[in-house]
């Protein structure tokens, strides 16, 4: 048997009480993918499972003049193909269709990709990217935290006993932004990341760099920002040297770990280049927005 | 464990199941409904041999709980052939060798049927990311992407009804 009692609530109110009670004793089950191959490795013994499937709005992609609204169960390959997203918020696509197969995105959420808290984790910086907040429901209420600090280390994320990810709200851009994603694998989309950039660009009319958002993954316990580099950026014109100087602040901004993908030397020197193509390609598409 | 109630149409057929909710789709297929023409191979979603079609969608059927299909409608590689005929998919997999020991040939029919119906005019390219997630141990791709082509191209039209 892999797990006690299944519940599947139909409210908010309901879930966050199942949650409460149960605590450490209870998974959240969203699209699965992650979850039932742990329940099956007897990874996770949890006492009962919660299908939040059919909480409402759950699922809901809305988009408006005010920004964008995705629910936590909202399908990866459903944000990845989805044309309402793709004038403003086309990285949050590219990193959704980064994901897996076909087969897995039909089926994992973007809520899933995010509470799993992998160091890997590809969908959440196209939300980083673009300042994405996560809406988090409690017994005390709701609350909203960045996505970039939604995380703990690997495996963990800040939602204590009771708590559960609704939703994420972005904004809608400013004149002259433009982000990209890039992950970087050896056999493509199914393959886990080596690394991955995520960078999010405003500019003014003059050219210079309003705001700048570059993040990182599969290279320290949690996605990070690499805050150094950014600062580098900030307030001025893109340049060669000036590029070539961020890619190099933003190796240094990381921890990498060897591992069976890669080594650690070599996900640093990796930072280094795909920062770079990051920060210009979201720099071009900037400019031509 | 307490079974739970589970609607779910397969193949066209209603079928009302009580079931623990902690087995997978996988093994209702095969185990309750005796469906055993979809694989289990890795039992992990890293192969594709478990693939079935989940409201049209192709899904990996070994990682999904059961209550996650309640009301849902699957089509599995049984669901394919027609009166006295196969479907153009399988036939052309048979014509072009696409199959040696076949193992993995439902998951790759059934992910070729997700891929053409949405986009019947995917390019080779389109069919290899949609195969990204079947995972084939003796003939290679090839074979199995001139199959998928052959019946994009409606060399198999005359039985093809919905690809």
């Amino acid at each position: 048997m892999r797990f006690e009692q299944y519940y599947e609530p139909k409210t908010t109110e309901e879930c966050i009480r199942l949650l409460e009670e149960y605590g450490a004793d209870c998974k959240i089950l969203a699209g699965g993918t992650d979850l039932v191959p742990r329940l099956k490795n007897k990874i996770w013994r949890p006492q009962a499972v919660i299908g939040i499937g059919s909480l409402p709005d759950i699922d809901t992609i809305k988009v408006d003049q005010n920004g964008l609204e995705l629910g936590a169960c909202a399908k990866l390959r459903k944000i990845s193909m989805d044309p309402s997203l793709a004038k403003d918020y086309k990285v949050i696509m590219e990193a959704a269709g980064n994901v897996s197969s076909m087969q897995i995105r039909n089926v994992a959420t973007i809520g899933g990709n995010a509470c799993n808290a992998s160091p890997s984790a590809d969908a959440i910086h196209g939300l980083i990217a673009m300042g994405a907040k996560a809406v988090i429901a409690g017994p005390e209420g709701v609350r909203e935290v960045a996505v970039e600090d939604l995380f703990a280390g690997p495996g963990k994320t800040v939602l204590t006993r009771g708590e559960l990810l609704l939703k994420f709200k972005v904004e809608a851009p400013k004149a002259g932004t433009g982000a990209v994603y890039k992950k970087f694998a050896i056999r493509g989309d199914t393959d886990i990341s080596i690394v991955g950039v995520g960078c999010g660009i405003t500019l003014k009319d003059d050219g210079t760099i309003e705001a700048v958002r570059i993040s990182l993954s599969a290279v320290a316990p949690k996605p990070i920002r690499a805050a150094e580099a950014e600062k580098l950026l900030l307030g001025k014109k893109l340049t060669d040297e000036l590029l070539d100087l961020a890619a190099e602040t933003a190796e240094n901004n990381c921890t990498p770990i060897t591992d069976q993908r890669a080594t650690a030397a070599y996900r640093k020197e990796m930072v280094r280049v795909w920062t770079r193509h990051a920060v210009k390609e979201a720099y071009e598409r900037a400019k031509s927005v | 464990m307490k079974r739970m109630e589970i609607n779910i149409t397969v193949n066209g057929r209603k079928h009302e199941l009580y079931v623990s909710p902690d087995r997978t789709l996988l093994e209702v297929l095969r185990e309750e409904l005796n469906l055993t023409g979809t694989k289990k191979g890795c039992d992990d979603s890293n192969c594709g041999v478990c693939t079935v079609l989940f409201d049209g969608m192709a899904v990996k059927s070994c990682t999904m709980l059961i209550p996650q299909a309640n009301g849902h409608s699957i089509t599995t590689i049984e669901g394919l052939e027609r009166e006295n005929s196969l479907h153009p998919l399988q036939q052309s997999f048979i014509d072009h060798f696409a199959v040696q020991c076949g193992f993995c040939t439902p998951g790759m029919i059934l992910t070729a049927k997700a891929i053409l119906d949405e986009n019947p005019d995917a390019t080779e390219e389109d069919i290899r990311e949609g195969l990204h997630g079947n995972v084939c141990r003796c003939v290679g791709y090839k074979k199995v992407v001139e199959s998928i082509e052959a019946v994009r191209d409606g060399e198999y039209s005359e039985s093809c009804g919905e690809v």
